[in-house]
């Protein structure tokens, strides 16, 4: 198993942009009616020209920057001649370094962790090809091919690595990683259907590369990875060549099947795009990009830890979900009580999300907001309310919208401090709970029951601190 | 009084504007002119007299209601058949685009419109603008004025002959290699190539895109700069195109440093040499200088040319499927790559032949044997000739070495073919502007004069072109139609 | 130079189909293109000229601002749904 290289070659969508490519056509077309998102340019009509988009050079170098790859100073584009029915032009505009460095980014590194790096071959930018459907229902489809433009021409970033990896587990934990770094960046939504998909490259034993195409998700390609080494591995101990090929991933009988050779052969015949000058970033553009590109994951873990001194195991929560995070942060501002807040959100607030739909949007269709959050903080730590009246008022908030003073005065659930009202409760539950006192006077833990009674018979308003030293007080002097 | 298909456009503009006669009137005429010759010269692959006549009265209300009409307003222009116009079929007298209607605007065509030029219809070139005479029109051979018998130059032969003719009063052209300039020698007009982005190319039915340039083609140098000043500017829809500053009319002229270029004199015949020589004296009668020079990477002109335009266009050419636009022909009984090589059977003879060239100059292991290559050429030349320009002002040459020739003589053999563009490709491959003059005639078949400036330099150009214009009086229509 | 099979090649990479007639004409043809511009090779390759390339500005590109085309491009052969109906795959 560790004679496995594996090397990966990833396309991401620029979901992040408003507008495609090379035409001013909507940048997200899902959804929409086939054929009503193009335009002159993207469909290529004779006489029309590329207009390239400038923001998708923006975020295609910031990609770059977070996968530690070197940038030019002037960038170029390339044509891939190929003829395909969803390739209006029957060329496709990419970035090609073979006769010199000329992509947004090469020569990276991205640590996987604190033991491994994996070496970024190169970081390109591209335009999407449109979508072959082939079914559709009451057409004989057999007759003939369906094609939508409607995706034609969007932007695409493309990621090459080494073959540094040695095992599909680090596939795995490079391409999670690699898709929290694009959503913190802003780039890329990779939950979107079709934003990222994946090809791999296998080899064992020093021997020839394999390639799998066709893998669909991330989710998919670890098993495409073992089914490859797998089969690789059991021709190796029959002696067999493995040939250099392109293999295609099959995801519903889950195997690789040998593409047609046809598909191989191609001659791209790139050439420079006369259509688009040379372009000149200048030597400042990665400096001043740094500064206002959004924090990368690692980047803000280690201010989590360092500045808000949160703990690790928090602050990993935090940044696997950037939602949260940048909610986190909303909150934050308000009023600057990190770690509390950040256990009322993980704690409370995640618990009854993660009950409802997958929706990645969950927060923004959220009733709380970071003003919510920030009051019934402020509230705890001013020992007005417990942290078990916390979570009931979030889920009031989650319902109804209104703030928590407010429904602290409707539910009446402040904090009870009073100790005459908390004696009524104690001795209400005593009453009760005859059995339990009885243990209690000999057994200290069964205090804990006791105060739980009690908690739960003043609906979790009781101050717990005062409670249970009246309990201790009654229990030792059968009266306080 | 001359016809008024004989009216310059300058000429058009102040009679329309000062009522001698109507843009109807005016249009009418066109189209008649057109009915009477057309059948002999073939010029034209669709007319629109329709929306001509439509335009026309427009005008005419425009004048009546004293608004504002434009400064090319009731001018006629013929647009050469690679170049989009909104509803109005654009073939590139191809039949893969033979039912092809544009659903949107050149932005030259955009910007004619909008300062008041009547489109009057396409005109005829070789088939997606490759080719030196027409004849490689999948319709039909455009005939040259001066004499019917002979070619009237191209790829826009259709475009230099209805000027010559009278059957518009200017027209547009494409020039990848000379396509401007030698109909403009060939029929005894005006060729205007512009400078590489000066003007927009959106709309332009790439042939070679990093060669090419649309321009005028008219009966005059002063009409040539009226066109030029509408038609140029930086354009959105063009990341390849520059701002310029306007071609002003001027008579007062410093002195120009003019050389001739040796090799083109060397490779040209006699009769055209002569007629030449005496041109460039002229320049001297009055005052400019005028010496020979030598271009050293001269004999890689064209190879270079050749290989870069057929790479261009192997690539450019490559979206004609049929699938989404083109011409009828069913997609059943057809697997989706039979179906592309069967449609794309119906190219022509030589875009099929460039179009494989193309494939294989690009194709790796010959990559950097030729493409390569003749990208360096190119630098090498674009250096030398800015060099040049340091020294001086212009450059001269004939715009063909030859005169122009009958209509079959050369088209069973493509590479003689090429080898017509050997002067004109020079500008193309360095980007800079050039314009074809008529200088005389022999055996009453017309001669050009190619005159070529630095970069943006086209003031240059024209104010010798006026110069010259004003010196010796050609004859830009002929008698015999 | 070209033969007949690599004919064959270049017209399958390009989809043209040729007919017999061309396959046997063409290669004449083209031959003698080539051997005009295999003059190239006696160029020295030198890395020290710059290609003429043209350059851009970054700051004079598109914005990224979306917006409705004015009308559809007139594409044939759409289906009712709206998908462009294509010569079958397989």
């Amino acid at each position: 198993m560790n004679l496995v290289m594996i090397g990966l070659e990833i396309h991401a969508q620029i979901t992040a942009l408003k507008s495609k490519l090379f035409c001013s056509c909507y940048g997200n077309y899902r959804d929409l009616k086939p054929n009503t998102n193009i335009c002159e340019v993207c469909i290529g009509l004779p006489g029309t020209l590329p207009i390239i988009n400038k923001k998708a050079i923006e975020y295609a170098t910031m990609t770059s920057v977070a996968l530690g790859c070197k940038v030019p100073d002037k960038i170029m584009f390339y044509r891939k001649n190929y003829f395909y029915p969803d390739l209006p032009k029957n060329f496709q505009i990419t970035q090609y370094n073979v006769y010199g460095f000329s992509s947004i980014g090469a020569d990276g590194l991205f640590e996987l962790d604190d033991s491994k790096k994996i070496k970024i071959t190169r970081v390109q930018l591209e335009e999407d090809p449109g979508r072959i459907a082939y079914s559709e229902e009451g057409m004989n489809v057999r007759n003939s091919a369906l094609v939508d433009y409607n995706r034609a021409g969007a932007a695409l970033i493309e990621i090459v690595t080494e073959p540094d990896f040695n095992d599909p587990k680090e596939v795995r934990l490079f391409l999670n990683k690699l898709s929290l770094t694009l959503e913190h960046i802003g780039v890329c939504d990779t939950l979107l259907e079709g934003a990222v998909r994946c090809d791999v490259n296998v080899s064992m034993k020093g021997g020839n590369k394999v390639e799998i195409k066709n893998i669909n998700s991330f989710k998919e390609v670890e098993k495409a990875i073992n089914y490859e080494v797998t089969r690789q591995t059991s021709m190796y101990n029959r002696n067999l060549k493995i040939e250099y090929e392109t293999r295609h991933w099959d995801d519903r009988k889950k195997i690789t099947f040998k593409a047609r050779s046809k598909e191989e052969e191609h001659d791209y015949r790139y050439f420079p795009e006369p259509d688009i000058p040379v372009i000149v970033l200048g030597n400042n553009f990665v400096s001043t990009l740094k500064g206002y590109m959004p924090e990368l994951p690692n980047e803000r873990f280690i201010r989590y830890v360092s500045n808000y001194k949160l703990t690790e195991h928090t602050s990993n929560i935090l940044i696997n979900d950037k939602k949260l995070a940048d909610f986190f942060e909303s909150c934050v501002k308000i009023y600057f009580s990190p770690v509390e807040i950040a256990n009322v959100l993980i704690t409370d607030l995640k618990s009854f999300i993660d009950n409802d739909s997958e929706s990645t949007d969950y927060l923004s269709n959220m009733r709380v907001k970071p003003e919510h959050i920030a009051e019934l903080v402020k509230l705890i730590e001013g020992n007005k309310i417990s942290r078990i009246t916390a979570k009931d008022i979030l889920i009031k908030i989650a319902e109804s919208g209104i703030s928590p003073s407010q429904v602290l005065n409707s539910t009446n659930s402040f904090k009870i401090v009073d100790e005459k009202t908390l004696k009524d409760a104690i001795d209400t539950v005593f009453d009760t709970e005859t059995s339990a006192v009885n243990d209690a006077r000999n057994n200290p833990e069964a205090i804990n029951y006791l105060l739980g009674k009690v908690m739960k018979f003043t609906k979790g308003r009781a101050d717990p601190k005062i409670a249970a030293s009246l309990i201790n007080i009654k229990l030792r002097k059968s009266e306080y | 009084m001359a016809h008024l298909h004989d009216l310059l456009a300058y000429e058009v503009v102040e009679g329309i504007k000062g009522q001698q006669f109507t843009a109807e009137q005016y249009v009418g005429s066109i189209i008649k002119r057109i009915e009477d010759v057309d059948s002999k010269l073939r010029s034209f692959i669709t007319v629109d007299s329709e929306g001509a006549l439509s335009s026309a009265k427009i005008i005419d209300r425009k004048i009546k209601e004293k608004e504002d009409i434009g400064s090319l307003a009731g001018v006629t222009i013929g647009i050469k058949d690679n170049i989009s116009t909104k509803g109005i079929r654009t073939t590139c007298a191809s039949k893969i685009l033979e039912d092809y209607v544009p659903s949107y605007d050149a932005t030259v065509i955009r910007k004619l419109k909008e300062n008041g030029a009547i489109i009057l219809g396409k005109l005829n070139l070789d088939e997606f603008g490759m080719g030196s005479t027409t004849e490689y029109s999948s319709f039909h051979s455009t005939h040259n004025p001066w004499n019917l018998d002979y070619v009237p130059g191209g790829s826009s032969g259709g475009s230099g002959a209805a000027v010559a003719a009278g059957e518009c009063t200017v027209s547009l052209g494409s020039d990848t290699g000379g396509s401007i300039r030698c109909p403009a020698s060939f029929c005894s007009v005006v060729g205007v190539k512009p400078t590489y982005g000066r003007v927009s190319r959106y709309g332009l039915i790439s042939y070679a895109n990093s060669l090419e340039q649309i321009g005028p083609i008219c009966r005059s140098v002063k009409d040539a700069v009226m066109i030029m000043n509408v038609i140029s500017g930086k354009d959105i829809m063009d990341n390849t195109s520059i701002q310029s500053t306007p071609i002003a009319i001027q008579r007062k002229l410093g002195k120009l440093n003019i050389a001739i270029i040796k090799e083109l004199i060397d490779g040209s015949d006699h009769d055209v040499t002569t007629t030449v020589y005496s041109a460039s004296e002229k320049f001297k009668d009055v005052g400019h200088s005028c010496e020979e020079v030598s271009i050293k990477n001269l004999d890689y002109a064209l190879p270079s040319y050749y290989t870069l335009a057929s790479a261009e266009a192997s690539s450019n050419l490559a979206r004609y499927d049929n699938i989404r636009y083109g011409f009828d022909f069913p997609i059943e009984e057809y697997k989706w790559d039979t179906y592309f090589s069967n449609v794309r059977k119906n190219f022509g003879q030589e875009v099929k032949r460039r179009i494989l060239i193309g494939s294989y100059v690009l194709s790796s292991g010959y990559y950097s044997k030729y493409y390569l290559k003749a990208r360096m050429l190119r630098s090498l030349l674009k250096l030398e000739l800015l060099k040049l320009f340091n020294k001086y002002d212009l450059l001269i040459g004939p715009t063909m070495p030859i005169l122009p020739f009958k209509i079959g003589e050369k088209i069973d053999d493509p590479f003689k073919m090429y080898l017509v563009d050997i002067n004109t490709v020079l500008a193309n491959l360095a980007g800079i502007p050039a314009i074809s003059i008529p200088v005389g005639f022999s055996n009453d078949l017309p001669i050009g004069l190619q005159i070529m400036a630095a970069p943006f330099q086209e003031q240059k150009l024209i104010d010798a072109s006026l110069a010259l214009e004003d010196t010796i009086d050609i004859q830009r229509r002929p008698n015999s139609i | 130079m070209i033969s007949i099979e690599e004919l064959k090649y270049l017209a399958e990479i390009s989809k043209i189909n040729l007919t017999d007639d061309e396959i046997n004409r063409f290669p004449p043809q083209l031959n003698k293109t080539i051997e005009y511009i295999d003059v190239l090779e006696d160029l020295a390759s030198d890395e020290s000229i710059s290609l003429d390339l043209h350059e851009i500005n970054f700051d004079e590109l598109r914005d990224d601002v979306a917006k409705k085309s004015d009308g559809l491009p007139i594409i044939k052969n759409l289906t009712e749904e709206g998908f462009l109906r294509g010569p079958k795959m397989k």
